[in-house]
């Protein structure tokens, strides 16, 4: 019966949770979410662990099936996941095409990997790759799909620092160019606030905060409210003010 | 005055050439070639008598012999065709299980009990059974052979489809790859390290039991020119049959081991430098 549910495409939301369910056992790890996602709209999940934003992305992306409630996405979907998952015994290019047929196909997949800066890796074994290098190849294979949703788990999640602001840059400039409806679930309250135009965080199941970033166009990450925002997640993470 | 330098040049080269060919790997070679030296003198001396063991340059003159007159060729040629036969016929079988093992629950209920206990039986001990079966022909070494490299093919692919990891599987999903994709993209070649494991057990397991099988009741082969040997107390022929099996062994795990770096040249190994 969801699966019947997610064919219905026709909502002007390109995303469209209601009272979403989802329990493994005895615990109850969604409880009657409620979401919508814009077309085009850059959203953040942000939670601690166990707070079930992952079991969230996993029920967007089609991996999870059996949950109670209403869900509504597009059809073309991406997921890129915390580890790049790149098949070993496969090229980098036949990665980013897998499971897409015809000969446009591997144009496609050379031209978004030029977008990721990995075109000169086209021919690579993943195990020769870097960590952002990865990632970059997991973002073009999600990217080739032309997604109407893309769903990141913690893409940046193993990267270093330094590559993990190099990657953000180059998400934005992807969505920017593709605009696709994004949803990053992450940990990393900065991450989300730099990167997504709403935040939202998953509290026991539910969502109890739910905000637009609004931040100045000139250095946005030493802004007053990138701060004030900042403050306002973590309380809500449950962060005391002495241990941020 | 000119040839001086020309000279010169030359032995640079021989002297670059040699250290490209790594002299220093001959190092492995001294221990075995002691070992050989002592084994002479000891014949020479009457130490290791003639019937215990023929001196090695009996047993190398032997072996011209034999491949002089044809007979050493004969008879390779014969264990050749009978190894490959089986093996052949044991990788596909032991294969073809372990993928509809794998693949299929029903699969992995009918096949996988079966294997586990036949497994445990050693192919040596089918011996009586097989030759009531299939008389003191061809077909019961083919058999032997079949039988005893089935499994650790079946063994060895099976373990790695059932060992992959799973979040490939979800992968698969995510990229609508559909369930003959994921076989055909995920499942098969993250199972052929898996497999080329089993072949290389396999491989070795051929020869073993080949050499019994011809010993036992054979007209032909190494193992028969062995026995042959043995009544006639030729020490220098059973050695020159012995020295065959142990090349074919080393010989074909180094085919395997080189189609295995072709086949999976995706892979991560230490030994490939």
């Amino acid at each position: 019966m969801a699966t019947d549910l997610q064919r219905a495409v026709a909502a002007p939301a390109a995303v469209a949770v209601r009272a979403l369910d989802k329990s493994f056992g005895a615990q109850h790890v969604l409880q009657g979410v409620d979401l919508d996602i814009a077309p085009g709209e850059f959203t953040a999940l942000l939670g601690r662990s166990g707070s079930g934003k992952s079991t969230l992305l996993r029920v967007l992306a089609g991996l999870d099936t059996e949950y109670g409630g209403e869900v509504a996405v597009p059809a073309r979907r991406a997921v890129a996941f915390q580890d790049a998952r790149l098949l070993p015994w496969k090229r980098v290019l036949d990665n980013v095409v897998l499971g897409r047929r015809g000969k446009a196909a591997r144009a496609q997949g050379l031209a978004v990997l030029e977008e990721v800066g990995l075109a000169d890796k086209a021919k690579a074994w993943p195990h020769t790759l870097s960590g952002g290098e990865g990632q970059r190849a997991a973002l073009a294979r999600a990217l080739v799909r032309e997604p109407e949703l893309l769903l990141l788990d913690e893409p940046f999640g193993a990267l270093d620092a330094l590559t993990r602001l190099k990657m953000h840059a180059l998400l934005r400039r992807l969505w920017a160019v593709h605009r696709p409806s994004v949803l990053l679930v992450t940990h990393d309250v900065e991450e989300a606030i730099a990167l997504a135009d709403r935040v939202l965080v998953l509290t026991e199941g539910r969502i109890s905060l739910d905000a637009r970033v609004e931040l100045p166009e000139t250095a946005p990450r030493r802004s007053r409210e990138f701060a004030d925002l900042r403050d306002r997640l973590l309380a809500e993470l449950g962060v005391a003010e002495s241990e941020r | 005055m000119t040839s001086i330098p020309i000279k010169s040049i030359g032995q640079m080269d021989i002297r670059a050439a040699l250290a490209r060919l790594r002299l220093d790997r001959l190092r492995v070679l001294i221990g075995p070639v002691v070992l050989v030296a002592l084994w002479q003198i000891g014949s020479a001396t009457g130490l290791i008598p003639e019937q215990t063991l023929a001196a090695p340059s009996t047993v190398i003159a032997a072996g011209a012999d034999l491949v002089e007159t044809g007979r050493l060729q004969e008879h390779l040629l014969v264990s050749l065709g009978r190894a490959a036969t089986g093996l052949a016929l044991g990788v596909a079988i032991g294969a073809a299980l372990a993928v509809v093992a794998g693949l299929f629950r029903f699969g992995e209920d009918l096949i996988d009990g079966p294997m586990q206990i036949l497994r445990a039986i050693p192919a040596l001990a089918l011996v009586p059974l097989a030759i009531v079966w299939f008389g003191i022909g061809e077909e019961v070494k083919v058999f032997l052979v079949v039988f005893a490299t089935a499994f650790p093919v079946y063994v060895n692919t099976h373990a790695a489809i059932r060992g992959l990891d799973p979040r490939f599987a979800e992968l698969a999903r995510t990229a609508e790859l559909g369930r003959i994709g994921l076989v055909r993209h995920v499942i098969l070649p993250g199972a052929l390290p898996g497999f080329f494991t089993g072949l290389r057990f396999a491989t070795a397991i051929s020869w073993l039991v080949l050499v019994v099988s011809e010993q036992i009741n054979a007209t032909s082969g190494i193992g028969f020119l062995m026995t042959q040997a043995r009544s006639f107390a030729q020490t220098d022929v059973i050695v020159v049959g012995l020295v065959v099996y142990g090349l074919l062994g080393l010989v074909s795990d180094r085919l395997v081991r080189f189609t295995e770096g072709r086949v999976l040249p995706w892979r991560r190994t230490f030994n490939a430098r």
